[in-house]
Parts: structure tokens; C-alpha cells; sequence
């Protein structure tokens, strides 16, 4: 295909955004503007005209406010994709290490962040070293999954011509693999940018000074509605901007077209040494634990040991007990976090097929994403559940827009992975949309979509217990933050370990089907 | 313990572990008479702690050797880990809190108690009103289910059935009441009857310490190591606490602008500061506070706290609350 002829079905798949999606933003301010005038008693929602008064007379609070978390978080970015860099890296160095790297880093980001934000604290004394690691842990992971699908989304010919020409593995990665992962990485990076964010305004709430979070508390707590929605919409502009920035650069950096990629189906060798990986991961998980206790000398009463936690949910006189209190706790969050995982998966999905469809959709569709995606949880947690009401509803909703986003952007990639010359067969056949959509682009967006699929486990379970503890007081969220506050650190670093087994375990259930779907659609990802 | 902790640290060697332990305070002493010492506070900055910010501002603490710094508290921040493992020499905390915290382990003692009178109030609206917790039957009350045993204890004091209660799990704030969801809420006399003010509206507050709910809070705690071997700091930074209250009673609007001043990045309003401020001190001083000194407490008192306490499912006795530091500051 000739690079004019290209850019022509490039122009054609990839929406841009014209003058008719303004109409469509104006109507959303005007709705959102009409909604808040009409709710002003119910201290629920303020309008964008009472947002902008609040910007005009409290901006130099905000910026001061804005600086100190966008420093934290662009620290936390920055630490976090190098260390997803690195580990990349590792897996590919030494690819027998890939999967108890991933599983170590999948505990490591499971780790709720009501348990971890008081002992960084602890650790790290006053300051900042909280805000950047739960903002470093909140982006790690969403860019090291892509990676490491990028760096394998090559054919193998490109390989056999590395080789012809007696090159080895080294240059396979400069010139092959370097190059196949950049898009993934850019849609990690992407990903990750609001994420940071919200790690860093979570970060302030185990005790800082200053930050967008430290006011986001204050406003909630003193009803101030303007300045919680003011916060809130700082916040997703900022989101939003880094998010159209590393777009933008992605577009400026990625000019090749996706390769057409055909590869043999692997033998399942690689099935036989599962569960001695597993086994390796939880090994070096409870030594890393262990360690870390011994080495930085942690104090017994609120770090927990591997022993401790063993004796507090098996051997104690109450065992039975704490059991039953984290298996009532673990029963009431699934009842959230299965139904709204599924529905954003769905609705991301969903949403991305459709706007291929009909890209004219997606300049309303694609701001009002990113928004919902931005806007940081911890602001939002709350207001959702005013709105949506205490019951299931609520919660369901919040996880469901987590998972929503990720998959959305992860889906529209995958979409456009779409073989230029694929389409130029179906084109020539004359097949329609729809069979273009279920034979080619479906089954090329697969692989992004599982990649997003498990991500989102992590995510979804984040998103449910942030809402049990700062809006329901119900479930595993609320018992973590209840046994914090209680100093019952047995139960607390119990339900770390449980949250973070299942959320692993979740994970691994996704990988499962998704071997399946893939060994059909794109076995190259199954090396 | 917090010597083997250097040694430990130290053979890390890392920038890291250097980094830690001077987060932690414990890097040996400088060459400066002044030793750092922290105090954890168990909120945000705001108006809560303005005794602490006047002896700061007014040097009360540096006069006397001591280098103090404020830390911060938060949603995420628990008060007792910091004071265990040293990274804060005192830290604020209350009663229930700290019997918890001793139950797991923690060797603390109560130095102080800076509100005398519980804040938890019961808020409700005049239309619809709680006076008196058997006004509680037939209401829905919204609050944290986590508090269901301070609500539990309440009613068992007064002899209030609390099945004629509904309890509606809400987040910690007055939206729910202002908009008809509850018609009472658990909250601070302090925080969310002062936000309702400042919206407009009056709220009335029962507060839960005038009907039998005795317990100290905002304590000072530390360790039984810090109280054995510094004790001289203990006693200096706990003066400066009293001297610091003492000037926050007598102007509490100076203290409330005192507060702005200093954190002017933690959002506050001045008015709301300032009724806050107000509002608190009737909970933290009384006749014993008058005629014994800020902080104060007697057998009495602490036998009241006891048996409120064992309503809470906390067995604690009365070596629970150690005075002799206080004592020290106020010379008896």
C-alpha cells in the first residue's frame, strides 16, 4: 500500500474531532449547568458557573495546591514506567523470570492502599515519599502489561530477517521489538497518567501538609460543594491534558502501520511450569515480606509478619473468628466488584466497537471518557454514591467507570492494530462493516482487550474498596480502614493478604480464558 | 529498641535507610542545644490544634530546648504507629483509641487530656429535634456503622431501646440530614455542626458527653520508654502544650487567625475557623481544668472513662493514664 493510500484509511478510521462535537460539549456544560442550579439544596453538585466563581477567587490556593501533587505525582510517573521499564526489560533479558517478575509485580500492585498509605508514613516520616510511591505503585503495573504484550506483538519474520543477517537477540530488540512496543507503551503511558494522579492525592491522606487531596478532605468535609467540584474538575483537566499530551506525542512518534502478524501456535509447555511459578511467586512474595520487616526492623505492633498472619487466621483462640469477620467482609464486596468489573468491561468494550462504527460518536464520547476516567475517585467516591444512592447501585457504578476507561483506550488501540492489508483483502471482496468488524478487527483488538481484562482486576478491586472506605462503611474496604483506625493490624494485614491472593487469583482466572480466546486469534502472544 | 534500630540502619547504608532514620528522628543528636521532637496530630492542621500552633508561634517550645514539628494527621493516618515507633515522641489520640491500641500490644500511657468533655454530639435539625437520647426512638440516625458501639452505649447508659433506632451507614458528613435522608446525624460537635452553620443553618447538638458517654479525648499519648527516659522532653513539650491553651482560651479568634497564618495552603476559612475554635472550649476546659491546670483528670473522672470504656468492649484500668508529667507542668 502506498503511504498516500494509507494515510487515507488512517484518515478514515481514526476520528478526528471537528466542529460538530463542540455543539455536543456545549450541551453537556448546559445540562451539567442546568442540574446544578436545580440541585443547589441538596449539596450534591455545583454548576460550572459556580465552579468558575470558586476558580477566580481561590486560584492562587489551587495552583499552590495543583504544584505540590503534580510534582508528587510526575515523580511517582516517572519512578513508576522507569521501574516498569526495568522489569520489562528483565523479562526479556532472562524470559524464563517473565512470569514470577509479573506475579510479583501483579501482589505488589494488589496491595490495597488503605493498608499501605499509614505504613509508608511510618516509614517515611513527614513529607513527600508516601504521595510518590503510592503514586510510582498506582502506574508501575498498567505500563509494564503493555510492554511486555508490545515486545512480543512482532511476526516472526521480522525475526528470521534479524537473524538472516546474523544479528542476535540484541538487535532483535533495538530494531524489532523496541519498535512493535512503543504503541502499547504510549497506551500505558496513557493509562497511567491520571492514575498517578489519584495516587498522589491518596498519598496526602496518610498525613501531609499541603495538596489537591488535603483540600479534596476539607471540602468534603465542610459541605463545600464548589470547592469539591472545583477540585474535582482541576483534577480532570489536568488528567485530561496529560492524557491528550502523550497522545499527542504518540502520534507524532508512531508512523508505521501495525504489521500483519501470523504465528504458529505454541506447544503448552509453558502450562507445565504454572503452578511452579506460582509457587515461586508466593515464595518470594513471603521472603520479600519477611525481609523487609527484618531488614528495616519494623515495628511488631503494626507490621505483621508472614507468622503472625498465619497464627492470627488459623492457630489464635479466635480465629474462627477473624475468618468469619474477613469472609462477611470479602462476600459483601464481590457482590459490588463482579457485577460493575463486568459491566465496564462490556460498556468499554462496547463503546469502543461502536465508535469504529460510527466514529462521529466519538468526539462526545471520547472527552466525556476521559473525564469520567480522570476524575480522581477519591473526590468522586462520595459524590457517586450521593447521587446514585448507598445501596449497590453506587458502588457498582464507580468500579464499573475504573474498569471503563482502560479498556475503552486499550480496545480502540487494539482496533486500530487492524492490518492495513487485512482490510485491502476485505475491501476487495467488498465486505461490509460488519463483517470487517467480526473477522478482522475483533479479532486483532483481542489481545489488547485481555491485557485491559486483567488490569482491570487490580483496578476494580481499588476502586471498591476506596468506595467502602470513604462513602458505603461497608465491606472489605471499610474493615481495613476500621482496623487501622482500631489498631487490630492482625486483621488489617489479613485482609492485605487475602485482598491481594484473590485479586492475584482473579487475575489468573482472566489469563486462563484469555489463553484460550488467544491460542485461536493470536497465538504469537502466547510464547 | 530505637538503638538497635540506628546500629541496623546504619549497616544498610544506603541513602534510603539515611533518609529513613532521619525521617524518624532518631540520627544522633546535632551539636545544637535544640533536640527535634514531634508531636503527631490526629487531623488535619485547622483551628483543632491552634494551643499547639501558639506555643509554636511564641517560641514556648524553643525556650525550652525543644524543637517541635506538627505533623499532620488524615483519613489514612493512624496516631498510634508513629508514636510506637518513634518517628513522633507524643501523639494525639483518645481514649477508646488508645485502650485499642494497648489491647494489640502498644505500651502507652495517657499524659493528658486536652478535651475533657467528648465531642460526639448527636446533630439534628430544630424542626425535628434530639434533646435527650430517648428523643433518639422512632429517629434514623446516619452515621459510620463502625460506630455502632458508641450509639450501643449511649442507649444503654440512658436506657434507650437502640432497636428503636434505625441506623443509616452514611459517609461523615451533613449532606444526608441537610437533604431529608436522616433526621439525625453521630458526628464532632466541632466539624459538621459547624459546616451546617456556616451554610445557614442551625443545627442543634446533644452532646453525648452530657448524658453519661465519658470519654477522654484528644490524649496525649507516649510510651512507657519515652515516659522512663525522656522525660525531661515529655515535660517541656506538654508545658508548652498548656501554656499554648491557656492563650488559645483567653483569644480564640486570634487563634483561629493564628492557624490561617500559618498553614495558609490547608484550605481554611477564617469564620468557620473561628467558631470552631470557639465551639471547642467549653469541651476542653471546666471548673477541674480552673482549678487544677490544663489537662487534668481525676480518679473520678477516669473511673467514669472506665466504665464507658467497658461499654465499648475495652477493658482498661486505671494505670491506663499516668499524671506525673503533668504534674510537673503544673507544679503540684
Amino acid at each position: 500500500m502506498t503511504g498516500l493510500a494509507w494515510r487515507r484509511v488512517r484518515a478514515r478510521r481514526i476520528p478526528h474531532i471537528r466542529v460538530g462535537p463542540w455543539l455536543g460539549i456545549f450541551v453537556l456544560f448546559a445540562g451539567w449547568e442546568l442540574a446544578g442550579r436545580l440541585l443547589t439544596d441538596a449539596f450534591v453538585l455545583a454548576a460550572p458557573s459556580d465552579i468558575l466563581r470558586y476558580l477566580s477567587t481561590e486560584w492562587q490556593l489551587m495552583t499552590r495546591a495543583l504544584w505540590v501533587t503534580l510534582g508528587n505525582a510526575a515523580a511517582g510517573f516517572v519512578i513508576g514506567n522507569l521501574a516498569a521499564l526495568s522489569l520489562a526489560g528483565l523479562a526479556l533479558v532472562w524470559p524464563r523470570s517473565e512470569r514470577v517478575v509479573t506475579g510479583l509485580a501483579l501482589l505488589v500492585f494488589c496491595l490495597p492502599l488503605v493498608a499501605t498509605g499509614p505504613i509508608l508514613r511510618v516509614f517515611f516520616g513527614p513529607g513527600s515519599g508516601p504521595q510518590i510511591v503510592l503514586a510510582a505503585l498506582a502506574v508501575y503495573y498498567t505500563t509494564l502489561i503493555p510492554l511486555l504484550v508490545g515486545l512480543r506483538a512482532a511476526p516472526d519474520s521480522w525475526f528470521d530477517l534479524v537473524r538472516s543477517y546474523g544479528r542476535g537477540r540484541f538487535a532483535a530488540l533495538v530494531h524489532v521489538r523496541a519498535m512493535a512496543a512503543l504503541p502499547y507503551l504510549f497506551t500505558g503511558l496513557q493509562i497511567a497518567a491520571p492514575a498517578a494522579f489519584l495516587g498522589a492525592m491518596v498519598g496526602e491522606f496518610t498525613g501531609a501538609e499541603r495538596g489537591m487531596g488535603v483540600l479534596t478532605i476539607r471540602a468534603l468535609r465542610a459541605l463545600d460543594v464548589d470547592m469539591t467540584w472545583a477540585l474535582a474538575t482541576v483534577a480532570t483537566a489536568v488528567a485530561i491534558f496529560a492524557y491528550l499530551a502523550i497522545g499527542a506525542l504518540a502520534r507524532r512518534v508512531l508512523l508505521a502501520e501495525p504489521p500483519v502478524i501470523l504465528a504458529t501456535p505454541m506447544s503448552d509447555s509453558a502450562k507445565r511450569t504454572a503452578w511452579r511459578d506460582a509457587g515461586l511467586v508466593a515464595a518470594c512474595a513471603i521472603m520479600a515480606w519477611a525481609g523487609a520487616i527484618w531488614l528495616f526492623d519494623l515495628n511488631p505492633f503494626f507490621a505483621k509478619g508472614p507468622g503472625q498472619v498465619f497464627d492470627a487466621l488459623f492457630l489464635a483462640s479466635d480465629a474462627q473468628q477473624t475468618r468469619t469477620v474477613l469472609g462477611d467482609a470479602l462476600t459483601e464486596t464481590a457482590l459490588f466488584l463482579v457485577p460493575g468489573y463486568l459491566a465496564g468491561l462490556l460498556a468499554g468494550a462496547g463503546l469502543a466497537v461502536m465508535l469504529v462504527l460510527v466514529p462521529a460518536l466519538s468526539s462526545i464520547a471520547m472527552p466525556l471518557a476521559i473525564a469520567l476516567r480522570s476524575v480522581p475517585i477519591v473526590t468522586t467516591a462520595p459524590l457517586v454514591v450521593l447521587l446514585l444512592g448507598r445501596g449497590a447501585t453506587g458502588t457498582i457504578t464507580l468500579v464499573a467507570v475504573m474498569v471503563f476507561f482502560p479498556t475503552l483506550v486499550a480496545c480502540l488501540h487494539g482496533l486500530r492494530q487492524t492490518p492495513g492489508q487485512v482490510l485491502d483483502v476485505f475491501d476487495s471482496y467488498a465486505a461490509g462493516p460488519f463483517t470487517r468488524l467480526i473477522r478482522v478487527r475483533i479479532p486483532a483488538m483481542l489481545p489488547a482487550f485481555f491485557a485491559a481484562a486483567r488490569m482491570a482486576v487490580p483496578a476494580s478491586v481499588l476502586a471498591v474498596t476506596v468506595a467502602e472506605w470513604l462513602a458505603t462503611g461497608a465491606g472489605i474496604g471499610s474493615l481495613m480502614a476500621l482496623s487501622a483506625s482500631l489498631s487490630d493490624y492482625d486483621m488489617l494485614w489479613s485482609s492485605v493478604v487475602i485482598v491481594s491472593v484473590l485479586s492475584a487469583v482473579g487475575y489468573a482466572l482472566v489469563s486462563v480464558i484469555e489463553r484460550r480466546v488467544l491460542a485461536r486469534y493470536a497465538p504469537e502472544q502466547l510464547s | 529498641m530505637m538503638r538497635k534500630n540506628l546500629t541496623r540502619r546504619t549497616v544498610l547504608g544506603t541513602g534510603a535507610a539515611a533518609a529513613g532514620a532521619a525521617a524518624f528522628g532518631m540520627m544522633p543528636k546535632r551539636a545544637s542545644a535544640q533536640t527535634a521532637v514531634s508531636l503527631q496530630l490526629s487531623w488535619l492542621h485547622s483551628s483543632q490544634f491552634a494551643g499547639s500552633y501558639i506555643a509554636q508561634d511564641q517560641g514556648w517550645w524553643s525556650e525550652a530546648g525543644l524543637e517541635v514539628s506538627l505533623l499532620p494527621g488524615g483519613p489514612n493516618a493512624p496516631v498510634e504507629p508513629p508514636v510506637v515507633a518513634g518517628t513522633a515522641l507524643m501523639g494525639i489520640s483518645a481514649a477508646d483509641y488508645t485502650a485499642a491500641a494497648v489491647a494489640e500490644g502498644a505500651p502507652f500511657k495517657i499524659l493528658g487530656v486536652a478535651m475533657q468533655k467528648n465531642p460526639f454530639v448527636v446533630t439534628s435539625l430544630p424542626t425535628n429535634p434530639v434533646n435527650e437520647p430517648a428523643d433518639l426512638v422512632g429517629k434514623r440516625i446516619g452515621m459510620a456503622l463502625a460506630n455502632t458501639p458508641v450509639l450501643q452505649a449511649l442507649c444503654t447508659i440512658n436506657g434507650v431501646d437502640i432497636d428503636g433506632i434505625e441506623i443509616v451507614p452514611t459517609q461523615y458528613s451533613a449532606q444526608p440530614l441537610l437533604a431529608g435522608e436522616v433526621d439525625c446525624l453521630l458526628s464532632w460537635e466541632t466539624d459538621l455542626p459547624v459546616a451546617m452553620a456556616m451554610q445557614g443553618v442551625e443545627a442543634l447538638t446533644m452532646l453525648m458527653a452530657d448524658h453519661g458517654y465519658s470519654v477522654h479525648s484528644q490524649t496525649y499519648i507516649a510510651t512507657e520508654d519515652s515516659l522512663a527516659n525522656r522525660r525531661a522532653e515529655l515535660v517541656a513539650l506538654m508545658s508548652g502544650e498548656a501554656r499554648g491553651w491557656q492563650a488559645y482560651r483567653e483569644d480564640t479568634d486570634a487563634a483561629a487567625e493564628l492557624t490561617l497564618a500559618m498553614y495558609p495552603d490547608a484550605g481554611l476559612d477564617l469564620e468557620t475557623q473561628k467558631l470552631q475554635a470557639a465551639r471547642q472550649v467549653p469541651l476542653m476546659f471546666s471548673e477541674l481544668t480552673d482549678a487544677n491546670g490544663f489537662g487534668w483528670w481525676t480518679d473520678e473522672t477516669v473511673a467514669a472513662n472506665i466504665e464507658t470504656l467497658a461499654l465499648l468492649g475495652r477493658s482498661v484500668t486505671p494505670d491506663l493514664w499516668d499524671r506525673s508529667i503533668l504534674e510537673e507542668v503544673h507544679g503540684t
